[in-house]
């Protein structure tokens, strides 16, 4: 498990540095050709972006409507919990320009735009509640690609979401 | 003609390998300890709630008869439930039924959970969606959700008991989640 996990970051360190150092001899259009990273990298990169944009989604609810806070805060903090134990997969070195889909400045495809924030809190529910469910088919998409214990990971983060569109569809608001 | 059945079997099962069958297995032995678990919650519960444990009952129930099947394809023998299962903690009011069906739940998504360790896609897809559905069914019972169904299995508690100590529950089983079977005699 612990010799796994680090053969794990020498993968995700080597796919984030090579393409980096490549382009240091020869100016940017060496990047043309990165090598191939491990399956479980991607597979991680794309689920930390599944969550990034939940956790935007939810951002911008929070904003419109303030007055569900008391409901969807402890649904956040299990979404920032998922995005820590799958950051946590990927090593990335400070300073590099490789991409971190999560790191502030970031603008993930997807974010919403706050016109498209519902201002009701029915409507905010149901908004974040099929948010909830695409990013659930979402973390599910590549599991055949996973390694196992990033397939575990992901079922498991995909089942709290699909419990979460379950909570959001039946909170009683004022 | 095609292959006898037997050889077929045991073609799969060597196919399979030991970590497809333990991983079977363990998700059976937790839908039969389910099974034994509702049976005791049902019988505390009314009304909704009574409806949903006898609707779950019988969903384990199904889940445990396609695992049989499925074991049995394989040419493996089906591990048997125990007449009876010692339960985490007694089981004699509404809430307490309530506490075990969310603790059988758990545990049910945990032991589904070893079949998306698996490389078998089909496996992992059902585990997946075993997970999901007995992540669902704990929320109902809890009220609340978990941010990792089936890697972290709360520690079973019984309503209404101290924190420190859980009351009653006598601290012998190394892993006090699963009602396990109780040995007789």
């Amino acid at each position: 498990m612990a010799r796994d996990a680090t053969r794990r970051r020498v993968l995700a360190i080597g796919a984030v540095t090579l393409p980096l150092a490549m382009a240091g001899c020869k100016g940017l259009g060496a990047l043309g050709t990165p090598p191939k990273a491990a399956p479980g990298v991607a597979v991680t990169g794309d689920a930390i972006m599944v969550e990034t944009r939940l956790i935007a989604h939810y951002g911008a609810v929070l904003a419109a409507v303030p007055g569900l806070a008391g409901t969807l805060r402890p649904l956040l903090a299990q979404h920032h919990d998922h995005l820590a134990q799958l950051r946590a997969r990927l090593i990335i070195p400070p300073g590099s320009r490789a991409r971190d889909p999560a790191s502030p400045g970031a603008s993930p495809s997807g974010s919403p735009s706050p016109s498209a924030v519902p201002g009701t809190p029915a409507a905010a529910l149901g908004y974040l509640r099929d948010a909830e469910n695409a990013a659930a088919a979402a973390q599910l998409a590549h599991l055949t690609a996973a390694p196992p214990s990033l397939a575990q990971l992901l079922a498991s983060i995909s089942a709290s979401e699909a419990t979460h569109a379950m909570i959001l569809g039946h909170v009683r608001h004022r | 003609m095609t292959a006898r059945p037997a050889a077929r079997r045991s073609a799969l099962a060597r196919a399979d390998g030991p970590a497809t069958v333990a991983a079977l297995q363990a998700a059976l032995a937790a839908e039969n300890s389910a099974v034994y678990g509702y049976g005791v919650a049902g019988a505390h519960l009314a009304g909704p709630k009574r409806a949903a444990a006898v609707r779950n009952w019988v969903a384990h129930q199904n889940a445990r008869d396609a695992l049989t099947a499925m074991l049995t394809a394989r040419g493996v023998q089906p591990v048997a439930a125990a007449a009876a299962y010692e339960l985490p903690f007694g089981v004699h009011s509404a809430a307490a039924a309530v506490a075990l069906a969310t603790v059988l739940e758990d545990r049910v998504s945990a032991a589904y959970l070893g079949l998306v360790g698996l490389s078998d896609p089909a496996l992992r897809a059902l585990g997946a969606r075993a997970v999901r559905t007995a992540a669902l069914r704990a929320v109902a019972w809890r009220g609340s959700t978990l941010a990792f169904p089936g890697l972290d299995v709360p520690v079973p508690r019984q309503p209404g008991a101290p924190t420190a100590g859980r009351g009653t529950t006598a601290p012998a089983s190394p892993s006090p989640g699963s009602p396990s079977p109780s040995r007789p005699g």
